[in-house]
């Protein structure tokens, strides 16, 4: 979870936005509240539990990102090595789509900073980012089933 | 004898219409495992079933998009293997393999609103044709006190009848100076 309340990324957003914070809500637990910090190393260690298969990665990853935030650079690293323990790069990529996405109309904050932090795990597991492979830009067109 | 006769075909119809071989709790195989044909259930997808949608607030389907290939058999073993080894083409392959579209494509913008506005128009523009065929060759001509002359007498009887004289037309005539008020 990004929880930017202060630090140079806080102080640039804030000048280059006007907003004084871009804090996001921790998760409420039906009535127990985890702080942010608590959250993240949950999702960390879901997924860097040893013997995970694809079948729950993929759960985990809808549910974060149906929740209303952005994965912290911890939780996508560990999102990444899961892909990498069970020999999957489309769904690393997909998975770092659907982070890009969660960013919502914030892409041009967020994401820069999301890459810097992850960039190192990236190149060492070999998953491209998705400018590099070109997925940032429509690639193919899908026929509409309402033209055919 | 009749009425029996009808009710026989009737209850053979009915029998022919239940579903053959309907076991208990294979509702799921009849709606989805079958479609899916020899396509790998990967995850649980948005309610449990195995299909295959591009959602933007679902990014990882239950399914694979593809069947299993032989090509797509030998990049996953080399998947299996450093990925730095893999080249472009050979993630993208990788990739279409297990996704139909990217998230990007599924939130391109697809021109639609041309269309509609263009509809719009063609609708708005029928109608003042419309409007203007029927104002030449339909309505009547207007009734002669329309004009101009017309209707400076009719405004000099409103005044010398002191229409509405609190806050009306006549309130803004000067009666002693025969003129309008500024």
């Amino acid at each position: 979870m990004l929880r930017i309340t202060a630090g140079k990324v806080a102080s640039a957003m804030r000048g280059s936005l006007g907003v004084t914070s871009t804090r996001v809500i921790a998760v409420r637990q039906h009535g127990t509240e985890e702080s942010a910090e608590a959250f993240d190393s949950r999702y960390e260690k879901y997924f860097a539990r040893d013997g995970i298969d694809g079948w729950e990665i993929r759960k985990g990853m809808n549910d974060l990102l149906g929740m209303d935030l952005v994965p912290s650079p911890k939780v996508i690293e560990s999102g990444l090595r899961a892909c990498r323990r069970v020999n999957d790069i489309a769904l690393a990529i997909r998975w770092l789509e659907g982070c890009k996405d969660k960013c919502g109309d914030q892409k041009a904050t967020i994401y820069p900073y999301l890459l810097e932090k992850i960039s190192p795990t990236l190149k060492e597991l070999g998953v491209p980012t998705i400018e590099e492979i070109g997925y940032d830009k429509p690639e193919l067109a899908l026929k509409s089933v309402y033209d055919i | 004898m009749a009425l029996r006769l009808i009710n026989n075909a009737l209850r053979r119809q009915l029998a022919a219409q239940l579903p053959h071989n309907a076991q208990v709790g294979s509702v799921a195989s009849v709606h989805t495992l079958d479609k899916i044909g020899k396509r790998e259930i990967v995850g649980f997808g948005w309610n449990g079933t195995a299909c295959y949608a591009d959602r933007a607030d679902y990014p990882m389907p239950a399914v694979r998009f593809r069947e299993p290939t032989n090509e797509i058999n030998a990049l996953r073993a080399k998947e299996q293997g450093d990925w730095k080894k893999l080249s472009p083409q050979e993630i993208k392959a990788l990739y279409r393999a297990s996704f139909c579209q990217t998230i990007a494509e599924v939130q391109a913008p697809t021109g639609e609103w041309k269309m509609h506005l263009g509809i719009g128009l063609i609708f708005t523009a029928a109608a003042i044709w419309v409007a203007v065929l029927m104002n030449l060759f339909v309505y009547d001509e207007l009734p002669v006190t329309f004009d101009e002359e017309h209707q400076k007498a009719q405004l000099k009887r409103i005044i010398d009848l002191e229409i509405n004289p609190v806050t009306g037309v006549t309130s803004h005539w000067d009666y002693e100076n025969k003129k309008w008020k500024n």
